[in-house]
């Protein structure tokens, strides 16, 4: 037997190979590119699914590594908005320390919801989760200081000297720290931390027994993917301008979890992907009529026989159905579908080479 | 005063506890609360009201065909989705419901629009009887008074029916059961259908208090589960209990202390008892074997 | 100062006393067997051992220094690892993930380092790749490499056994509580587990305290075995002297 020189890094490599390096070369130059290609008004939505992204990422985290469910991650998503906001108006810091303030707040607010959360599990966890976003939403809609129901207007921001107007700006600011975080995720996922998480996820008993202090590593969880969501948050009072509690909402909290589950748990990609599809989704639901065909098909059926002004809706239905086709059918969601195609591919491929070699052979 | 008000506070307490029992039955047979709890019930209430309303039908009729109705998407949701995962993690079946629930109440609102209905139910909110110092309106004491029925009707079923004592028994231990002959599935299908009917009732006490719209459900659906978490999630009499105490003490706070937070009382309970005692006044700790 | 040393150890379920007054000492180097029908406290002892129950009452003593009451996490950082009866493996992890487990404590890499792993120079990745490669030899002398990147889950029931005892081994414990590691295996395998047993004792001087419900196994690795029913010992000594202890006897064949 051959002994073989294994690059054990190349295990945990973000680019192995070149052919990984011209794959991200390409993605970022896509990137780049992208706000000058797109219409104009096309680049909110951009950055709104980029937003949508950040979140999925710490949501993966949470959910996907460390199996903890939470209901809650709107209220987090509000924590780092408001934070964000009042740092700027009530102390005059700058977009550059309101930002990492988010972060910090919300963190901290992880943290405490990860204390009860180590003697909870399953649903007990799930209702402790949703109880504290209600809690959020109920604060902040009732407290005068945070506007109340009528929110906060959002003052003009800049980074550095630089300027923060104008969706442009915006997206190569959400772009590139959705990026960044991305392959931080990603990194946190195949070192020694991401394994201890997944390790509580399949038997936090045997996770103990190897020396991982579950209770750290689960309250650390909590506490990584409250921060993305505060960024997140922060990133998202700067788009709109404006922010009210409306905006997160328990059916918030649910389009968060949808997307985990629905683009795959435990995958940075399907993470990834199902966050891009649910942004879009969310964002779009009041235009459901522009959608080519189908839309005016929708609309139509709409008026006949629902109500006129309902059509909004069929997002949550869209929502709420990938949700139930995934756990039924494919429970590793779009990346499973993925992963699918890929072995598909590879079937044909090698049914290619072996009627090559019958051939050869014969 | 105090009288009056926890009376009020037994009245609301009445729909938790409903709500609490609704979702303490099912949660006991799968160890999945059932999130779309709410959102069934909410939506069997509004074929209520459309019978009602569109078609002219007495309440009476319209009740019995709306429990029908919930009874079916109970078993229907259980039989033909939540059987069907693949992989039945309690992450996944719980994600099931939420996902039920979300395409529930986009089909409510896509079907109904967001405009806000008054339910009209036979008992008046506005009739009172007095007992003494304390005031009740007709619905409050139809409220505790169907519930009460209601759930003594529930807990007898169980006692004392082969069906209820067979759902008891998958309840308590699945495998020994199925060993024993009871089937199982069966059982499941029934409770969740049992489960969405009694959640029912709770919608139709609730419609006349507030407005009919998707929203119906949703304050109700998060004091029953804290009213079950307060209780023991894995006890109905617990739950039920637990509920109504939930409905005073939130009546209390709002009374005293402050009637804009009052909603607040059913998180802080949460955390409370999720925190020094998940179990629940009257539950029981399970023990993991390893 | 004995090496490993349980003394008075009881512990009790409601009205059940699981453990009943047990005693022993390990010596260092040794292989140590547990015995006794099912439910006689044999697993229920490794689980106070371990930390993951806190002993009613008694002590237990490793190198001096007393584990009972600690978490398991911190028992496990002195230098104690174990496996478990119904393999309890990270099931949808790979088996090089599983073993990179047992690296876990050896390992220094956080939050931040980890995030910012960016580079084969940069500190975690110069970690990963060296904890790799001991693992990769670990993979090796149990037969895994084969297997390295598969989800554990796929794997034959044997294999998750082994891919078990490597991980408990990855973690370079100085002693290792082995749980039924030939359950549900065939005479041959049996045969191979109790080979590499007594290697981990001959070459690596590893203690091993054994719980085996195989009593030919049990009596053939050890060189002293623990008898325990309902609880309470019955019998501690050489393996033969305990195998041929009337308690035991009876205890194995039930009374009447």
């Amino acid at each position: 037997m051959t002994s073989r020189e294994l690059d054990h890094y190349a295990d945990v490599q973000l680019l192995p190979g070149k052919a990984a390096v011209i794959k991200l070369v390409v993605l970022l130059a896509v990137l780049a590119v992208l706000p000058f290609v797109v219409p104009g008004y096309r680049i909110f939505t951009l950055n709104y699914m980029a937003i949508f992204v950040i979140v999925g990422l710490g949501m993966s985290i949470l959910v996907g590594d460390t199996g903890q469910v939470s209901l809650g991650h709107a209220g987090f998503m509000a924590i780092g908005a408001y934070t964000s906001v009042l740092a700027m108006t009530e102390l005059g810091a700058p977009f550059l320390i309101a930002l990492p303030l988010a972060a910090l707040v919300s963190a901290f607010f992880g943290f405490l919801l990860g204390l009860p959360a180590l003697r909870l599990d399953g649903p007990y966890l799930a209702i402790a989760t949703l109880g504290f976003g209600l809690a959020v939403t109920l604060i902040i809609g009732h407290g005068s200081f945070f506007g109340g129901h009528m929110g906060l207007v959002v003052p003009d921001a800049s980074l550095g000297p630089l300027p923060l107007s104008g969706d442009i700006s915006h997206y190569f600011l959400i772009v590139g720290i959705t990026v960044v975080l991305a392959i931080a995720a990603r990194n946190l996922g195949v070192t020694r931390v991401g394994r201890a998480f997944r390790a509580i996820r399949d038997s936090p008993i045997a996770a103990e027994t190897m020396g991982v202090d579950v209770a750290y590593y689960k309250t650390l969880s909590f506490t990584v993917s409250a921060a993305f969501a505060g960024i997140a948050g922060s990133l998202l009072s700067l788009m709109n301008g404006f922010i009210s509690p409306g905006v997160f909402s328990f059916t918030l909290s649910l389009m968060f979890l949808a997307m985990v589950v629905f683009g795959g748990l435990g995958s940075i990609t399907g993470a990834v992907l199902g966050s891009l599809v649910m942004g879009y989704v969310n964002l779009r639901m009041d235009a459901v009529q522009e959608i080519p065909i189908l839309g005016p098909a929708l609309q139509n059926f709409s008026d006949a026989f629902m109500s006129p002004s309902g059509l909004p809706n069929v997002g949550w239905v869209l929502t709420g159905l990938m949700i139930m086709l995934t756990i039924m059918f494919e429970p590793r969601g779009l990346y499973g579908v993925w992963l699918r195609v890929e072995d598909a591919v590879r079937g044909l491929r090698r049914r290619g080479t072996r009627d090559d070699t019958a051939a050869g052979a014969g | 005063m105090l009288l009056q008000i926890v009376a009020s506070g037994l009245s609301s307490g009445s729909i938790y506890a409903l709500v609490a029992l609704a979702l303490v039955i099912t949660y006991k047979t799968t160890e999945v609360p059932n999130f779309a709890q709410g959102e069934m019930a909410m939506f069997s209430a509004f074929i209520a009201y459309v019978l009602i309303v569109d078609y002219n039908v007495g309440f009476v009729v319209a009740f019995g065909a709306a429990i029908v109705f919930a009874f079916l998407l109970g078993i229907g949701f259980e039989g033909l989705f939540l059987r069907r995962t693949k992989n039945p993690t309690h992450l996944n079946l719980i994600i099931m419901t939420l996902g039920f629930q979300l395409a529930l109440f986009g089909l409510a609102g896509w079907r109904w629009g967001a405009d806000q209905r008054q339910f009209p139910f036979p008992v008046s909110a506005s009739e009172v009887v007095r007992f003494g110092s304390v005031t009740v309106s007709t619905l409050s004491l139809a409220t505790i008074s169907i519930a009460l029925v209601l759930m003594a009707a529930v807990f007898a079923f169980f006692r004392f029916t082969k069906l209820g004592v067979a759902m008891q028994a998958t309840q308590q231990d699945p495998m020994a059961a199925r060993i024993n002959g009871v089937p199982v599935r069966a059982v499941v299908a029934l409770t969740f259908g049992i489960s969405s009917v009694i959640g029912l009732v709770a919608a139709l006490l609730t419609a006349p208090l507030i407005t009919l719209d998707p929203t119906l459900m949703w304050d109700p659906l998060l004091k029953g589960f804290a009213g079950a978490v307060l209780g023991g999630m894995n006890t109905p009499v617990g739950a039920v209990l637990g509920g109504y105490l939930l409905g005073v003490v939130e009546n209390l706070f709002g009374a005293y202390i402050s009637v804009e937070f009052k909603s607040a009382v059913a998180f802080l309970i949460i955390v409370i008892v999720l925190w020094f005692r998940p179990a629940g006044l009257f539950g029981r700790q399970p023990a993991r074997k390893v | 100062m004995s090496f490993f040393s349980v003394r008075g150890l009881s512990k009790r379920f409601g009205g059940l006393d699981a453990l009943d007054d047990v005693s022993f000492e390990v010596e260092k180097g040794s292989i140590f067997s547990v015995i006794g029908p099912n439910g006689s406290g044999k697993s229920t002892a490794f689980n106070c051992i371990n930390g993951i129950y806190k002993p009613t009452v008694g002590t237990i003593h490793f190198e001096g220094e007393q584990i009972s009451g600690l978490k398991p996490h911190r028992i496990a950082r002195r230098g104690l690892a174990r496996t478990f009866q119904n393999i309890e493996l990270f099931a949808t992890e790979s088996t090089v993930d599983n073993l990179m487990l047992g690296r876990h404590q050896h390992m220094r890499t956080g939050l931040w380092r980890g995030m910012g792993m960016l580079g084969r120079t940069t500190r975690a990745a110069r970690e990963e790749a060296e904890n790799r490669a001991h693992v990769e030899q670990v993979m090796e002398t149990l037969d895994l490499t084969a297997v390295r990147d598969r989800p554990v889950q796929e794997l034959p029931y044997g294999t998750q056994k082994r891919v078990e005892l490597g991980r408990a081994l990855a973690m370079e414990p100085k002693l290792l509580l082995v749980d039924e590691p030939s359950a549900g295996m065939n005479p041959e395998e049996r045969a191979d587990i109790g080979d590499r047993l007594r290697s981990l004792r001959d070459d690596l001087g590893l203690t091993i305290l054994l719980i085996e419900h195989h009593m030919q196994l049990a009596i053939d690795l050890a060189d002293r075995v623990l008898a325990l029913n309902f609880g309470k010992v019955i019998a501690l000594g050489a393996p033969d002297e305990v195998r041929s202890h009337p308690e035991v006897i009876k205890a194995y064949l039930g009374d009447g």
